[in-house]
């Protein structure tokens, strides 16, 4: 059966590239942050996520096969979902990942997995095929209440913050020591999130040699397969998302030091939490909500509702877009080979056109500092003094504490 | 079908861990700013999110914040168990950050 192998081996591949883009999309959740505050360079912050998300994907590779589990209707009396469809649903998703990036918007990754692959299953298997209440119960749900929780417990942890470090207006209140503890706060998010993300790649991946009849039912990731996903998530978050960055880090609300170290650790806390209790909520959604929570628990900082308004948008239209997309492609693919090859011609071409969009105005951790000052002078209420134009190291200046 | 205590814990159980956390590391900053060592830590980048200031208003800062440890009321006992205390502080928060590794790996608890 060479034709069946051919689809197994583009599914992995596609799902490599999946891991990639997961990467990059999600690199802001951790290193936004930091980034933003100036506690550590931009390329040391991606360097060190892409690290830590390496590690992560290593260190656990249980949960891996939920990824598909639950939401399409399996096993006796349900339908086996099919490679072709893994594929359409895995193009869907792709192709979401990199619009929204081209727009920077921070949208959940694993909601666009999910969106292709119900799209996928609905128009290959039918309606009846997709558990609409597990849906509802385990990524609608949880989408509408993950910000809050982490808005909330950043909000309050910020006040705390801030209270605990108050001096009398005038004494100096040692604040920019936040910056060493958002190092730490950062990195363990960086972790949480390899330890996540990196294993649903697996999922999918162990779910189609499963599938094709290369593994056992019921075993595990083999160790190519961690390994290939783990350096995916780790190369793509390297390459950094940085218009996600740009607006995760200065886009919402200007982030000071503790207002920082506060976020990320409400984001660490809660994605610990939840996961830890056994549903794991959007690294993406966390930290976004916790971003905003500590913007309103800092007192004179405002919230760019605007932007705030137009991130929920793209988490709004994450599952159903990817779904249409995961569908289109599903339905191009059950033709046949040809279905296949079409698939692959239209989603290469898809994915070149948004790389060419994006090669119009790009944004790299050179032009991020500049493009920051410009955002800043388009839409900050806030007076924000321009950066210098050129600060060496003799003549670097202080900053406000 | 859908856990709505579940929510209820996962929003008890981070806001406790992360106020822990904030609090420790904040309280450890606020002992070593009373103790006369003020942590100045700058930016290793200067983004728009961060208001540069001045030489002029800088010196300013610098000149103020070396009277405010001149004039620390401290003794030089209080001072040092301060500077203790506060790094107390800093070594609790990484054993919590430690312990929040721990839970990452599930090796390491199953």
């Amino acid at each position: 059966m060479p034709e069946f192998s051919l689809i197994i081996v583009l599914v992995i591949a596609l799902a490599l590239i999946f891991d990639f883009t997961n990467g990059f999309h999600d690199t802001a959740n951790a290193m936004a942050t930091p980034i933003a505050t100036g506690a550590m360079k931009p390329k040391v912050a991606v360097g060190v996520a892409a690290i830590l998300n390496l590690v992560g994907a290593f260190l656990s590779t249980e949960v891996a096969r939920t990824v598909s589990g639950g939401i399409i209707k399996e096993g006796d009396g349900g339908v086996l979902i099919t490679p072709e469809l893994i594929f359409a649903g895995l193009i869907g998703a792709i192709v979401w990942n990199l619009v929204t990036w081209l727009m920077g918007l921070p949208s959940s990754s694993s909601h666009a997995l999910f969106g292709g692959l119900i799209g996928a299953t609905v128009i290959g298997v039918g309606t009846q095929a997709v558990d609409y209440n597990v849906v509802a119960a385990k990524v609608i749900l949880p989408a509408l209440i993950a910000p809050l929780i982490a808005g909330g417990v950043a909000l309050l942890v910020t006040r705390l913050a801030y209270r605990i470090t108050r001096r009398d207006v005038g004494k100096p209140d040692g604040r920019g020591g936040f910056r060493y503890a958002q190092i730490f706060s950062s990195s363990l998010v960086a972790l949480a999130h390899g330890t996540n993300d990196a294993q649903k790649t697996m999922g999918v991946i162990t779910l189609t040699l499963i599938a094709g009849g290369f593994q056992a039912v019921g075993s595990g990731p083999t160790f190519w397969v961690i390994a290939a996903c783990a350096l995916a998530i780790a190369i793509g978050t390297y390459t950094g998302g940085w218009r996600i960055i740009r607006t995760m880090g200065t886009g919402l609300t200007e982030i000071k030091p503790a207002q920082g170290f506060a976020a990320e650790t409400s984001t660490a806390a809660t994605i610990l939490a939840s996961s830890y209790l056994g549903f794991a909520l959007s690294t993406t959604q966390v930290a976004s909500g916790s971003v905003i929570g500590s913007g309103l628990g800092r007192r004179g900082s405002t919230i760019r509702w605007g932007m705030a308004g137009r991130i929920a948008l793209g988490w709004v239209m994450t599952l159903p877009a990817s779904a249409i997309m995961g569908a289109f492609a599903a339905g191009l693919a059950l033709i046949g080979p040809i279905g296949i090859v079409l698939d692959m011609v239209i989603g290469t071409i898809v994915i070149m056109a948004l790389f060419r969009w994006s090669r119009r105005n790009r944004v790299t951790h050179h032009t991020l500092l500049n493009d920051i000052d410009d955002a800043g002078r388009v839409v900050s209420i806030k007076k924000t003094p321009r950066r210098p134009a050129r600060l060496g190291r003799g003549d670097r200046r202080k900053v406000s504490l | 079908m859908i856990d709505w205590s579940a929510f209820l814990v996962v929003t008890a159980a981070s806001l406790f861990s992360a106020a822990v956390l904030v609090s420790l590391y904040s309280l450890g900053l606020r002992l070593l700013t009373t103790a006369g060592r003020i942590p100045l830590v700058e930016p290793h980048e200067f983004t728009g999110a961060i208001t540069v200031l001045s030489p002029k208003k800088a010196a300013k800062q610098l000149k103020r914040a070396r009277k405010a440890a001149a004039a620390n009321p401290l003794t030089p006992a209080m001072k040092s168990l301060a500077l203790l205390a506060g790094y107390a502080c800093f070594v609790l928060c990484g054993i919590a950050v430690l312990y929040g590794v721990y839970l990452i790996v599930p090796a390491l608890h199953r």
